[in-house]
Parts: structure tokens; sequence; C-alpha cells
């Protein structure tokens, strides 16, 4: 590079923010002094119009080929004034910006003169980093027109029934046979008429009749590569191991001798390992546990001869995705045995057991009779809790409240005699209209009794099932003889989830839940580009707060494949391919598998960075021990230069 | 550099500052708009994610004479790269160790999680460095009387003269 280098600095009053501490003039004669440094200018704004004008005209008069700016943060205004070397003709990234507001005025603010020689020492670096900086070119990678949507859960279905509907395909992969989650299984809603089996069917069934959507049910992703715009997924869909054409798939699963808990019924039955899943499932075939079987053969001889095949291979589908949304749902949160009860007398049931119950008849009668008098619920089960005493699930689960108060009404209905009593530390009813819930339950009579932390019910479980709470408003411990207690118990992050979680680089908050980029500006994307997050994967949340999030994921990730294009991080590493001894430190420092070392035409073997695939961290530069990997405006010279130069006494 | 009450000069360490682009840059940040008051001797400069520092910087900082030295970087887990964080904290543990060897005060050298939101913790981390650094003394300081300890009781080498080779 053989160009001159030609500096000018542009020093920002920020009206008094600056100005008041820092001596501005003083710092642009100080600039004046430095080398490269053609032009140093004072402005009150320099984001305002005037301002941003003005360096434009110094640029084209100058014939400036570097611009330092002082003024706030980068956070703030770096895409500002980079559209401002972009308007003078000059490439964006030969710019730096000293923070002497945020980083001098603001925080040095008794202390003008300390600020000042500070922010010399900032624009001093600044000026030796420009001179280290190249032009980058704005580099594109093509997006592949499709979706793939991880989990067939309710958010999984409506994020895939709006995007095809916009005519984009795609490939919704549920892990288990059955599609529609937990709430394919729930009854009755607050505030609607149909269920949320009905509701949920629904979706199920036009997600079917899509031509552009394609289902993998029973099936797992077990390899993702590439990147934003272009990920390459391998998806392992498991067999059956029983074939449609079996004349009498009953007869298998009556000789089946494994007898497991069913997870379809929330444990309340068992189910054999050759087993179909609950009556109403979509779609409903028989099929064979395989974690479970213990390959006796009975079923193979009891069915059709040739329908159940036991050594049945996967399935694997290779396919490539513009973006994808992770719905993994949730997990109800299991109490732990003993905990209120809880597996040690089967009239103790979860709150999500109780949903099931209630929509299935045959459990119903199971469970409730018209002899049922006292109806405990007891709130906030897994969830609130105190890490030094129960557990780490500190948050509230939100619909826990909503959603007992909602069954109390049902129940109310049904057994007309019942008591109810709801022990609850806190009500939160905070969804719209749901504190007409609240107030309904109260009117039906139910016995609401505030515990505290501290205090917290017990559940006597031997013999006669009994709950001992403090009541506060008569200071008085009573005694609750119980029929049945529910316990209210929140959600937690999906379990056996590790798997998606490392394969997509999701990382994880309280509760083992996917966690957004950004909670108010990125809401449904996670920090990775081109993956997005919808549902109760995310947080603890309702069926609509569940669907609203999930059609939000969905416009999100179509907006690449409507663009076409996605940019790439422009302050990439690359290798000087010259000095690379191919160690491979660098390969294995990559989070993105980004590094992969390639054989030159004279046989030597050097690393090569996937510009599709690099974030720009710079962690191999760190690692590199030969030099040969840099990362773009973070070279080791520019660093170094910018360490040098902080000591120069002034 | 100003006087104190002998007319001495007062000492006031130069501490570098690394700060990752997306926890440690914003939560400086913060402390600027929240007009949270440091000492003005740590200059920040700024990576994009704190693995990209590495430790032959902060060496190079050392030699030039730089006092004190901080990398901060996301809380685990929280990491806009997934794990820099920890790479981060791999090296400069190992690094750690090498400062012994190399006479250098281990307390120069701080690495600390700061998040975009910990505007007081990176106000604390500031004014402690600064405290532990006065405390040393000056880096040149300290080098010059580990070597003349060297000398003197190590290989008992006479050190006579009083004058500076520039």
């Amino acid at each position: 590079m053989s160009e001159e280098i030609r500096i000018g600095v542009f020093v920002c009053h920020c009206g008094i923010n600056i100005a008041n501490v820092v001596n501005v003039p003083e710092v642009v004669s100080y600039a004046l002094t430095l080398p490269h440094v053609k032009v140093a200018q004072d402005s009150t704004f320099t984001c305002s119009a005037p301002g941003q004008n003005a360096i434009k005209e110094a640029i084209i008069d100058n014939n400036l080929n570097r611009v330092v700016i002082a003024a706030c943060s980068p956070q703030m205004h770096e895409i500002t004034f980079q559209n401002t070397l972009r308007d003078a003709g000059l490439n964006p990234h030969l710019l730096e910006i000293a923070n002497i507001r945020e980083h001098v005025s603001w925080v040095h603010q008794k202390e003008p003169e300390k600020a000042t020689e500070k922010a010399k020492i900032l624009v001093q670096m600044a000026v030796a980093k420009t001179k280290h900086l190249t032009p980058i070119e704005d580099q594109f990678a093509d997006v592949t027109n499709k979706v793939l949507i991880v989990g067939g859960g309710i958010a999984g279905l409506r994020a895939s029934l709006d995007l095809a509907r916009v005519g984009f395909h795609v490939d919704l992969v549920e892990k288990k046979p059955v599609l529609g989650g937990h709430s394919a299984r729930i009854g009755k809603l607050a505030h609607n008429p149909r269920t949320a089996k009905e509701i949920t069917q629904e979706l199920i069934n036009e997600v079917l009749k899509l031509p552009n959507i394609d289902v993998f049910t029973n099936s797992e992703l077990t390899n993702v590569n590439g990147a934003f715009g272009d990920y390459e997924v391998t998806i392992e869909t498991k067999p059956t191991y029983v074939s449609d054409s079996c004349g009498n798939p009953e007869e298998g699963e009556r000789v089946c001798p494994v007898e497991i808990e069913d997870e379809y019924n929330y444990g309340l039955t068992t189910r054999k390992a050759f087993f179909k899943p609950y009556p109403d499932a979509i779609p409903l075939q028989f099929l064979i546990d395989m974690e479970k079987c213990t390959l006796c053969g009975d079923c193979v001889q009891a069915c059709d001869s040739g329908s159940v095949d036991l050594h049945e291979k996967p399935t694997i589908t290779e396919r490539e995705y513009g973006t994808i949304i992770v719905s993994t749902g949730y997990s109800p949160y299991t109490p732990k045995t003993g905990e209120y009860g809880f597996g040690e007398d089967r009239n103790v049931i979860t709150l999500i057991q109780l949903e099931r119950i209630l929509a299935d008849e045959k459990l119903y009668d199971e469970y409730f009779t018209n002899t049922i008098r006292n109806i405990v619920f007891i709130g906030c089960v897994g969830s609130m809790q105190d890490p030094m005493i129960d557990g780490n699930n500190t948050y509230c689960s939100r619909m826990c409240c909503s959603s007992s108060f909602k069954n109390m009404i049902e129940l109310k209905e049904r057994i007309p005699s019942s008591n109810i009593y709801f022990l609850y530390r806190d009500i939160r009813t905070y969804a719209r209209r749901d504190e007409r819930l609240y107030e309904q339950v109260s009117e039906l009579g139910v016995i609401l009794v505030k515990y505290k932390q501290d205090l917290r019910p017990l559940v006597h479980s031997n013999g006669n099932l009994k709950v001992q709470i403090f009541d506060s408003i008569i200071q008085k411990e009573i005694l609750i003889p119980s029929d049945i207690i529910v316990l209210a118990n929140g959600m937690e992050g999906p379990k056996d989830f590790q798997n998606i979680r490392e394969i997509l680089k999701l990382s994880c908050s309280d509760g083992n839940f996917v966690k957004e980029a950004h909670a108010k500006l990125r809401p449904v994307e996670v920090p990775t580009p081109g993956i997005y997050v919808a549902g109760a994967a995310q947080a603890p949340k309702d069926i609509i707060e569940t669907v609203t999030s999930a059609s939000a994921a969905a416009s999100k990730s179509m907006i690449p494949l409507i663009k076409g294009k996605v940019p790439l991080q422009a302050l990439q590493s690359k290798v000087d391919e010259e000095i690379c001894g191919g160690c491979r430190i660098c390969i294995s420092t990559c989070p993105y598998n980004a590094i992969s070392r390639v054989t030159l035409e004279d046989k030597r073997e050097v690393a090569r960075v996937d510009s599709r695939l690099c974030q720009a961290c710079g962690a191999c530069a760190a690692a590199c021990p030969s030099g040969a990997m840099q990362q773009i405006g973070f070279t080791d010279n520019l660093l170094k230069e910018m360490i040098a130069v902080m000591e120069v006494p002034i | 550099m100003s006087d104190d009450d002998n007319g001495k000069l007062k000492f006031e360490p130069k501490i570098l500052m690394f700060a990752c682009n997306w926890c440690s840059y914003s939560g400086l940040d913060l402390a600027g708009t929240s007009r949270i008051e440091y000492p003005s001797n740590a200059i920040v400069l700024r990576t994009m994610c704190s693995s990209r520092v590495d430790p032959t910087f902060v060496m190079k900082a050392f030699q030039d004479g730089i006092d004190g030295v901080i990398i901060s970087m996301c809380h685990p887990g929280d990491c806009h790269y997934i794990d820099g964080n920890y790479k981060t904290m791999r090296r400069f543990m190992m690094f750690e160790k090498m400062m012994d060897d190399l006479g250098i005060d281990k307390r120069r050298l701080k690495v600390v999680p700061i998040s975009a939101s910990e505007a007081k913790v990176a106000q604390k981390v500031i004014i402690d460095m600064v405290e532990n650094i006065k405390s040393l003394g000056s880096i040149r300081e300290s080098a010059i009387a580990t070597r003349t300890k060297y000398y003197d009781q190590v290989i008992q080498l006479e050190v006579s003269g009083g004058k500076k080779n520039e």
C-alpha cells in the first residue's frame, strides 16, 4: 500500500456534554501534532447534518483517506459516521471512534485536566489504529428458500402455517411420534368455547394438508453444518418397527411384556413398549419404543408375519435451510418424591396431570367421583424457588395461577358439592381477562389461603391425606382433610434438550430455557444469526403468548428469505497462507467450526476461514502461535501500536 | 502527574483495560450515561471479544510501562461468541502462573466479568485496581527493584553509581 496516509480528526463538543469537561480546542491542536494527521476540526454536534457535512467536505477538500471521530460511544453513532464516510466516497471501515463522552467527560466531570489528557490519549490511540485499517468490501451470502422448525407443538405448528401460507417451504421436525405437544392433550381453555385439543388438531390438520410443509415425526436433528442463509441439516427419522400393513397390531401390544409409565398421560397410567399413543393422536399409528424394548420378539410372533421388524434402520434426510426456528417447548416441573406427598399417595397429582384427567373421561372417572369433598390446590410448586432451600427455578411460571383457577371453575361445575382450597404464595392472574377468573373463583366460594415461603403447607400422606397450613389471617394452623391434592407445577426448559442445544449452539437462561439475543430489541432471535426461538422453549408462556411469539418468529425468519441475501461479518479473521504452518490450534479454538485445513498446490497444509461462518470474535487470532491468523480491524500490529502509544508522555 | 505535599511527583498509575464489545464495553458506556465516576487512569481498548486478547498484548503493555491491565468480559454463559470468555479465563489462568516467574506481581493483572448492566461493578474494578497499583508502585520501579535485588542477593554483583544509561 503505497498510498500516503492522510488522517482527519474531528472532535465533537456534543453541545456541552463533552466541551464542559474536556478542553476541546486543546485536543484539536494536539491532534494536529500527531503523525499523518492533515486536518483536525471541532464541531458542536458532529452527528448533526452540518457536523456530518463538515466531515464530508474535509474528506473531499483534503483528500483524506482515514477518519478519527472523537465523540460519543461507537455503539451510539458508529453506523451513522460509517455512512458519512460512504457518502464522501470513502470505505466505511476506514473510521475509528474515540469515545470521549461515555468514557471521559461523563465519568471524569470533576477532573477536567485529567479528562483532557485522557481524551488526548484516546485520540492518539485512534489515530494509531486508523493507520492500520484497510478498506473492507461488503460481502453477502445467498439464502436458501426454506425454513426448518424444530418442535411440532402448538408453537411449531403456528409458525409452520404462517410461513407456508406466504409460500415458503417448511420442514417441521418433531421428536415424538405425534404432533401437537402438550396442548393436544389438554381440554378446556379459559375464555374459549373450544378445547385446546380441538384448536391444536385444527392446526395439525391444516399443516398436514399444505403441500409445502414436510412433517418429520419421530425424528431428531443429528447434525447442523453451514451458516446463516445455508444451514446444512441432518435429520434422523426413527423407524416405527411396525408396518402399516400389519393387520393385528393390537395383538402385538397385548403380548408385549414391557410395562412403563405413559408420558402421554403424564405418568397417570402405564403403556407397553409396543404401543399406540393416546387415542386421538395425530398421526395415530402403532410403534415400538426402542429405548424400552427388550427385543424379546413376542410381538414379532404375535403379529402378521413380516409386519414387525425389530431391526429396521432409521432414515436419514439431509436438507438445507435459510433459517431455523426452535420451538422445542417446555417440560412440566416434576415434583421430587415426597415433595408435598407427591409419589407417596396416588391422590397427590400435578396440575398438568389434572389437565389431562379433565380432558379424558376414562381418567376422570378413575380419579374423581361424586363423593369427592375436598380438593386442595397448592401453588408455586417448582416455581419461585429459593436456591438455598429447594431449587434453582427462581422465576414465576406465569400460567399456573390462571390455569388452576380455570380448572377450579370446571371442577366446581362438575362436582358442585366439593370444597376447593387454594393455598398460594402469590396470585398472578396477569393475562388479559384472567383477573375475571380470580373473581369467578372467589364468587364460587373457593377458599384462598396465603402461605409464606418459610411456612409452607405440610402434606400428611400416611393413610388419610391431610394438609396442614398456617392461616395468616386467623394466625392459627389449620388442617384440611383432602381427597385430591393438586400441585400447581410450573414450567422448566425442555428435558433431554442437551443434544439440540449443542448442535444449534444455543445459550440457556434460568430453568434451562433458550435465551434470546436481547429481551427487548431482539426478543425472538438467539445470538447465532438465522436462528429464532418460538413459544415456551424461551420462557414460561401460556398458549396465547406461545402462538404470538411463534408468529413473531415466523415473520422474523422470513425476512432473510425475502431479501435473498445475508450480510457477512466485516471484521473477520484471515490467514496469511505464506506464514501458516498448519498447526490446527485455531481450528479447535473456533466456536463456529469456521476454520478448516486445506492443502495448497505446493502440498503445504494451511488453515482457511470460511467467511460464511466466521462471526469475527478473534479468538483464533489470539491463539495463533505464528501470527498467520489475523482479525481484520484488530490485527496484532494494530493493537500493539495502540498499546504502545497509550504510554507516550504528553 | 501532579505534585504532592513534598514537591515529589505523585504516582499516577497507567491502566490498560480491555473490554469486549458486547458486555463490558456497554457496561462502561452505562457508567458514562449514569454518570458513575471513576479515576481517569484506566484507558479502555475495545475488542469484539475478550478472547481476542493475546497474552502477548499484556506482556507488551507491561514492557511498555503500563502499570496494570484489566481484562473485562461477559459473565460465564453470556458470551456473545458462545464461549470466548472461558478461553480468556483459561489463557490468563496460565498467564498468571507465568507472571510469578517473570517477576511481575500478579495483582497487576485482573481478569473480571463485567456485564452490560454492571456499571457499578466496572467502577469498583477500576477504583480497586488503581488503589492496588498505587500500593504496588510503578512497574518501572518494581522492575528496577527486582533487578537490583537479583544483582545484590542472587548473583552478588556489585552495583555502583547512580547514572542511568538511557
